[in-house]
């Protein structure tokens, strides 16, 4: 797989579709860092592991150079569906981006939980089976029991949080600045732990219907807060719901901008005062 | 688990169409309601936006309720539908961490529909009273 | 930051009541973002109401917040008075929202109530105001189709002075009047009816008209639309104020229906139309069958014309061959109105037979390859009936002509799910969500030619209204009592350009501009009606409603529940 990825990576540079190509190499002393690879000869020091999301990166990196500037990115699937949501929001530009999509192992798709552990455009490698999240016991420990057993193993957690922000650093879809966790308004400055209900409940909701489960939040959080878990039912019912998921779709804004007539929700038991028979509610 | 029965705090973010003018007649009709809401009057129920509800949680809310028109009848051409749509999400996140999407109230309907307002809002205080206490998510304090 | 003095009303006894306004006068006195409180007893009555607003003039009190009824009684009026002394007034419903809905527990009453108070102090002290913009309306208008809806628009605007263009893609005005002979109930010939519109488009200067031309681009919004022409003289660039369309439709084609395409003289009404006007109309017994194609799951709707049209038809074969028999196979007869009514009772007098039949056993065909009778079950006598024919006539509907989408999709309007263009129904007929566009005739959704024509007036009405303001601001152009509460604004610099907002607006009023490497978002103020979904759904609050900004709304969230002591 390691050959196939390579060998993609320097014929898009020998034919010179992209300008560079990020990925990972392996540096002076065996470090393994991202790195623009803009020689077909460095690509011999391309790598694929440990799992690096290099999304948020490459719309740096197109950000900053000039516009007929092309990149393609050695991504896994989690990467490629950050990187389409980038897309979708304008903060990439498609035209300018190309990938090189390779297909995770089962080990990795069992840690990350993960339901889609391969791009959809698969250039190297054979795609596993995907893991079921909510078959998983650590999963199933946090999203069940009644309201008030999840309210206190949730604030349980919570009350852990360390406001480091790395959650949201590190979260691909995350690009507002100003952002509104940093705002006095909704959250309140200054306070450790940060404030469950308003920091996290921000978070999450603002992640609802572009968050591609690639699991940075999790990975970065120091205290070791299940957030993914916080987004896996909201992902179920857009599934459900609408039949849309994140990340796969360029052209598919989420439903929950449109109104009824254009994307309805099928079965939807509408809230209304009085229903067509004028009983009461 | 002790329980806010005395200490129910119900946020309304009302449009000024119909939510507000069935407020208004169920006013007129001396239609007695408990003293546990106060209104925040918005021209459309679009334009509540889910970081409201949640910072009325975390303010010490009981439960929110969101009142619009009839999913056909906005005044904004259908301005309440994406509201609707994002408030029912928003209800899976609270049901996630256990705050639980029933104490977001999402309640359309018409303007002149008074007596449903109200009977829709006592309801509502009632099935706060009975709701588990959110002590341990809020500072101290509150 | 300037202060805010506070009027509470009594209204008589209502408010004072149950709510305890003295405690409120000492708590809000001892605010420090309140000036003074004064207590009256009836705001709305002329010696309280001049006391207030002689008290705002001297005092040059720049924010007043009043305590009184709900805003849908009188207050509303209150309010208005005082902000006419120049001060940002704002009002709590003190009473239909508290004292009489509360009646029972004053103190829950007076706590809520000094929380209301104290939540709107918030929303004054951290309000903002939209800029406004001021939009010179170009004095022009055009109108997009020249049938009976759109010649009569044309004539309507022309007469009230307005310099006006008619565009059509055929070569002369008319539409489909244009290839009917007769029309009912009158039986004028189609041209004729519309003769003297089509004459004044001829004499009259301010008209235009712009034979086989389409449009190929539009820009711009109500009050100033840059729309280009693309004729066989060339491009065309208007500048026009207003737009009106009247595309008309077309007629359903039933194939697959009752054997057309296949059985010879199974025909529409259009081709009985072209039968009767060449000449070639020969036979002993025709069949009118209703409803082809419409009143049913895929088209839920009536098209209006169909049976006024084969009660016309039938009379014209009885006329036209001696001897010959007509029958009206139906669902209803739709006649509405007295005239129409008459007509069918003409046409039963006349001799055509009229057979209704369920829309769950219709018709059927016989005959291989030319029509030789139709089977139907009388669904009122329950019986089945044979009848020989030589000629079957289907009266199929109006659907949406192929242009209508594009058109719609230039014009940034919504069509519905048939594909006519969609409007403000039911509080604002003929016009649509986009500010001036009005829309009108069978392109709207199928009528006759008569009600084409009064809806064509109609459209020129309301474009001539909305012309004749020459400048319009945009926070007035609100189709809501009150006006709009403001425009929404992104900050540029915090505008991620995530197209959200883009997403959400019923008004299409959100645009995404490039500026460098990045995307803007702006809001063309014109559109914008202040429902507020782009602030809610703007990731990080770069989009605000100045007049209510996320600051107004977390302090609101904030001092809901204060204590009260």
């Amino acid at each position: 797989m390691l050959e196939q990825v390579k060998q993609k990576a320097r014929e898009i540079l020998e034919q010179k579709q992209a300008e560079g190509v990020l990925g990972l190499k392996k540096g002076l002393w065996d470090v393994i860092h991202p790195h623009v690879f803009s020689t077909p000869s460095e690509i011999d020091a391309l790598v694929l592991e440990p799992k690096w999301l290099l999304a948020k990166m490459a719309r740096a990196l197109l950000r900053e150079q000039p516009q007929n500037w092309r990149l393609a990115v050695v991504v896994r699937g989690c990467d490629e569906r950050a990187l389409v949501e980038l897309v979708k929001r304008n903060q990439i530009d498609r035209e300018r981006l190309l990938t090189v999509g390779y297909a995770c192992e089962a080990n990795q798709a069992k840690t990350c939980l993960c339901s889609r552990p391969y791009p959809q455009k698969l250039d190297a490698g054979s795609a596993v089976e995907g893991v079921d999240p909510f078959a998983d016991e650590r999963v199933k420990a946090y999203l069940e029991g009644d309201a008030g057993e999840r309210i206190e193993r949730w604030a349980a957690q919570l009350k852990r949080c360390i406001k480091c922000y790395g959650c949201r650093n590190s979260c691909p879809i995350c690009v507002c600045v100003p952002c509104k966790l940093e705002d006095d308004v909704w959250v309140e400055r200054g306070v450790i732990p940060a404030e469950m209900v308003s920091f996290h409940h921000i978070r999450a909701f603002h992640l609802s219907d572009t968050c591609v489960a690639c699991g940075a939040c999790q990975e970065a959080c120091p205290v070791g807060i299940p957030l993914m878990t916080l987004q896996l039912s909201m992902r179920a019912a857009l599934k459900k719901d609408y039949n849309y998921e994140a990340g796969l779709d360029a052209n598919r804004k989420s439903p929950v901008l449109f109104d009824f007539v254009k994307e309805p929700r099928p079965g939807q038991d509408v809230p209304d005062w009085v229903n067509s028979m004028g009983e009461k509610k | 688990m002790s329980v806010d029965r005395g200490n129910v705090k119900i946020l309304v973010f009302a449009c000024r169409w119909c939510g507000l003018i069935g407020a208004d007649g169920a006013g007129r009709k001396r239609i007695e309601l408990p003293a546990s809401y106060r209104v925040i009057p918005v021209d459309c129920a679009g334009y509540v936006e889910p970081d409201a509800v949640i910072r009325a949680f975390a303010s010490g809310a009981t439960g929110v309720a969101v009142l619009g028109c009839h999913v056909g009848g906005c005044r904004f051409n259908d301005a309440n539908h994406p509201a609707l749509k994002r408030l029912e999400l928003l209800k899976t996140l609270l049901d996630t961490t256990g705050i639980g999407g029933n104490r977001l109230l999402l309640g359309f309907g018409t303007a002149h529909e008074s007596h449903q307002y109200a009977d829709m809002i006592l309801e509502f205080h009632r099935a706060m009273e009975s709701m588990p206490s959110m002590a341990s998510w809020l500072p101290q304090g509150q | 930051m300037s202060k805010i003095s506070l009027f509470l009303c009594n209204c008589f006894g209502e408010i004072g009541r149950v709510i305890d306004l003295e405690f409120i006068r000492k708590k809000f006195e001892a605010d420090p973002d309140v000036d003074s409180v004064t207590i009256v007893d009836s705001l709305c009555m002329p010696d309280d109401a001049a006391k207030a607003q002689v008290l705002t003039r001297e005092r040059r009190i720049g924010k007043v917040l009043i305590g009184a009824c709900s805003p849908y009684g009188k207050m509303e009026f209150v309010r208005l008075g005082l902000a006419k002394e120049g001060a940002a007034v704002r009002a709590v419903d003190l009473r239909e929202g508290c004292a009489w809905i509360h009646g029972k527990d004053p103190e829950g009453a007076t706590r809520k109530a000094a929380n209301q108070i104290d939540m709107e102090l918030a929303l004054l002290q951290n309000r903002k105001d939209s800029k406004d913009l001021t939009l010179r309306v170009q004095q022009e208008v055009l109108v997009i189709g020249a049938g009976p809806a759109g010649l009569s628009a044309a004539c309507g605007l022309a007469r009230l002075g307005f310099r006006t263009h008619l565009v059509d893609r055929g070569s002369a005005p008319g539409g489909l009047l244009n290839v009917v002979k007769k029309v009912y109930p009158t039986d004028e010939p189609g041209p004729g009816k519309i003769k003297n519109l089509v004459d004044e488009t001829g004499e009259n200067p301010l008209i235009r008209f712009y034979g086989k031309t389409k449009i190929s681009s539009v820009k711009g919004y109500a009050g100033d639309f840059k729309v280009k022409l693309t004729g066989p003289e060339g491009n065309t660039a208007l500048r026009v104020g207003a737009v009106v369309l009247a595309t008309g439709a077309r007629i359903l084609f039933p194939q697959g229906l009752y054997g057309y395409g296949k059985i010879k003289n199974v025909i529409t009404q259009m081709e009985i139309e072209r039968r009767f006007a060449t000449g070639a109309l020969n036979c002993k017994t025709a069949v009118f069958i209703q409803c082809v194609g419409a009143r049913n799951a895929e088209r839920p709707y009536c098209s209006t014309i169909c049976c006024p049209l084969s009660l016309k038809n039938a009379m014209r074969v009885m006329d036209e061959n001696p001897g010959a028999r007509a029958y009206v196979l139906h669902r209803d007869i739709m006649t509405p109105g007295s005239v129409l009514e008459a007509y069918y009772r003409k046409a039963m007098q006349r001799g055509v037979q009229f057979i209704r039949f369920d829309a769950e056993r219709p018709p059927e065909v016989r005959g291989q390859e030319q029509v030789s009778g139709v089977e139907v079950f009388d669904s009122i006598s329950g019986v089945s009936r044979v009848i020989d024919s030589d000629l079957l006539v289907l009266s199929t509907p109006f659907v949406a002509d192929p242009e209508s989408a594009a058109i719609a999709r230039m014009f940034e309007i919504p069509v519905d799910k048939y594909g006519f263009y969609e409007e403000v129904y039911p509080i604002h007929p003929v016009e649509t969500r986009n500010d001036g566009i009005f829309i009108c005739g069978t392109s709207r959704w199928p009528v006759s030619s008569d009600q084409a024509i009064a809806q064509g007036e109609a459209a020129a009405i309301k474009a001539a209204s909305f012309l004749g303001k020459e400048t319009v601001s945009a926070l007035a152009m609100s189709r809501v009592p009150g006006g709009k509460l403001g425009h929404a604004a992104a900050d540029a610099a915090a505008c991620t350009g995530c197209g959200n907002c883009v997403a959400v607006c019923p008004y299409k009023a959100c645009r995404l501009q490039r500026t460098g490497n990045r995307s803007v978002s702006r809001v063309i103020k014109v559109r914008c009606k202040a429902c507020g979904n782009c602030v809610a759904v703007c990731p990080n609050g770069a989009m605000q409603m100045p007049e209510q900004n996320y600051r107004v709304t977390g302090e609101m969230i904030r001092r809901a529940f204060r204590e009260v002591r």
